[in-house]
């Protein structure tokens, strides 16, 4: 964390929680850091911050720390942290919201594989209008793929194409693999949401 | 039509998209199984992707707005329940109808752009709300025709079956689920107790975070084999995908030498019905799912 309790400035909190706190729907105010949370949150050892630190930051206000930490990336969404909370907190709600809000002031993703994955995926979806699991992986291994090659990483890009083609090989075997396109028909209402979900 | 002509009830279905691809088997043994069971399930048309987790990371209105089309779909079919096997599609689809329930403005934004509107009255039911009540009528027992002795199955459950990011009232145990076990019971199978039912696989972290996931699945891996488990069951596609494709790798990485076919729960019904496991792709799985089952002489 950049700033703590001790740098509290009501004004610089203040529109940070109401937009987090209306734009996830919790009441981060109700949080008494029981942990319990925290106890639960099978990423949190990973990534150094758990849900009930991440809504700390947010109500010192500290926004930098808010929005650029592992958790707002790696967090699973398995929902354990809201289920055990005594007040009902969903924080798996709030790392969604952080990371929209991120994605919103142009912040560097602190996973970008992840990022990657969930953009090829809704590409993939506005395209089809259903998930298509080849032409996911093959958007989102190109981003990571052009990644790396920027960065001369040779040996990440070869690890890379080894796992996925392991899978590839092993779904073959298994006849797990389908090649045909899965499409909705009336693509022009998936269109139509997609385009209206657009400055929400 | 005369009264004793048999007529199966319809009940709605949405497959998703892995039951399209990946997991093409599920598909084919939800068919399967429910018709023994007397249930014809009724493919809604033209239905798309639920969004799964990538909308509800990235946008919060396509995270409602693409399972309320389905929802529409489905509503437009008149038929009282829809059922939705994939814990991600069941859990968007729910959180969908839920939340729309409680906000006009939103629906209202979303049903402009539907042929079909969302109405909001179907029920929504993942597998084991449909199974329940068919095991405790006795109707899953009555049908048994070889019981699965020896299969002793660590159900796994994940994380959507029973967690909900909103409030929803669910139909189990939330810490400690017992849906699929009373199935397995009914069908002569010996499931164990364990730690780690509920707990996640990393989803799609297999891919994009494989690390965090080999890590979450080791766990699984490692109270399932300590408990005595010979197989893993679940009711998740992606959930069984990553157990099953992945067990190998996160066995060698983390000094596991155990493998356990991971069964679709509709597979292990099947089985007990007496319908055939290469009709049910069985042989499909990534740890061999065929060799236990040939060892118990259960097929």
């Amino acid at each position: 964390m950049t700033s703590s309790v001790l740098k509290y400035e009501a004004s610089v909190s203040k529109p940070l929680v109401e937009e987090v706190m209306s734009r996830s729907g919790q009441n981060l105010q109700s949080c008494y850091q029981c942990r319990r949370c925290a106890a639960g949150c099978p990423v949190g050892e990973e990534t150094g911050v758990t849900p009930d630190r991440l809504i700390r930051m947010v109500l010192v206000g500290d926004k930098e720390a808010a929005l650029n930490n592992y958790l707002v990336w790696k967090c699973v969404a398995c929902y354990t942290c809201g289920t055990r909370c005594p007040n009902n907190i969903q924080t798996a709600r709030i790392t969604e919201t952080l990371k929209q809000m991120s994605k919103e002031a142009h912040l560097k993703p602190l996973a970008p594989r992840i990022a990657d994955f969930h953009n090829a995926f809704m590409t993939s979806t506005r395209h089809l209008g259903r998930f298509n699991e080849l032409e996911t992986v093959a958007i989102y291994e190109t981003k990571t793929m052009l990644k790396e090659l920027a960065k001369v990483n040779l040996k990440a890009m070869f690890d890379e194409m080894m796992n996925q083609a392991k899978l590839g090989a092993a779904m073959t075997k298994k006849k797990r693999m389908h090649f045909d396109l899965d499409r909705v028909k009336n693509l022009s209402e998936i269109k139509a949401l997609y385009k209206k979900s657009k400055g929400r | 039509m005369r009264e004793d002509e048999y007529r199966p009830m319809e009940i709605a279905y949405y497959p998703g998209c892995s039951l399209h691809a990946s997991s093409e088997l599920y598909d084919i043994q939800c068919k399967l199984v429910f018709n023994k069971l007397g249930l014809e399930l009724k493919e809604i048309e033209d239905w798309n992707c639920c969004g799964a987790t990538g909308a509800s990371k990235t946008n919060e209105f396509l995270s409602i707005a693409l399972p309320a089309r389905n929802l529409g779909l489905a509503d437009a079919t008149g038929l009282p329940e829809i059922v939705i096997p994939c814990s991600s599609c069941y859990s968007r689809t729910l959180v969908s109808q839920k939340r729309l329930s409680s906000d006009a403005t939103l629906k209202e934004a979303i049903n402009a752009e539907l042929g079909h509107k969302i109405k909001g009255q179907i029920k929504v039911s993942s597998i084991l709300e449909v199974l329940r009540p068919k095991v405790d009528s006795g109707e899953i027992a009555g049908k048994v025709i070889k019981k699965l002795t020896g299969l002793k199955p660590a159900c796994y459950y994940g994380c959507l079956l029973t967690r909900f990011p909103i409030d929803i009232d669910v139909p189990d145990n939330v810490e400690n689920p017992q849906g699929m076990e009373l199935v397995c019971n009914a069908i002569g199978a010996e499931p164990i107790d364990w730690s780690y039912k509920t707990d996640c696989c990393g989803a799609s972290a297999s891919v994009n975070d494989a690390e965090q996931s080999q890590l979450l699945m080791s766990r699984i891996f490692k109270d399932a084999t300590a408990r005595g488990a010979n197989c893993l069951v679940t009711t998740c596609p992606l959930c069984q995908m990553n157990v099953d494709a992945y067990q190998d790798e996160v066995g060698e990485k983390y000094g596991i030498d155990k493998r356990m076919p991971v069964y679709f729960i509709t597979e292990l019904i099947g089985l007990s019905m007496g319908i055939d496991p290469v009709a049910m792709q069985v042989d499909r799985h990534f740890v061999d799912a065929m060799g236990l089952l040939k060892e118990l002489n259960l097929i």
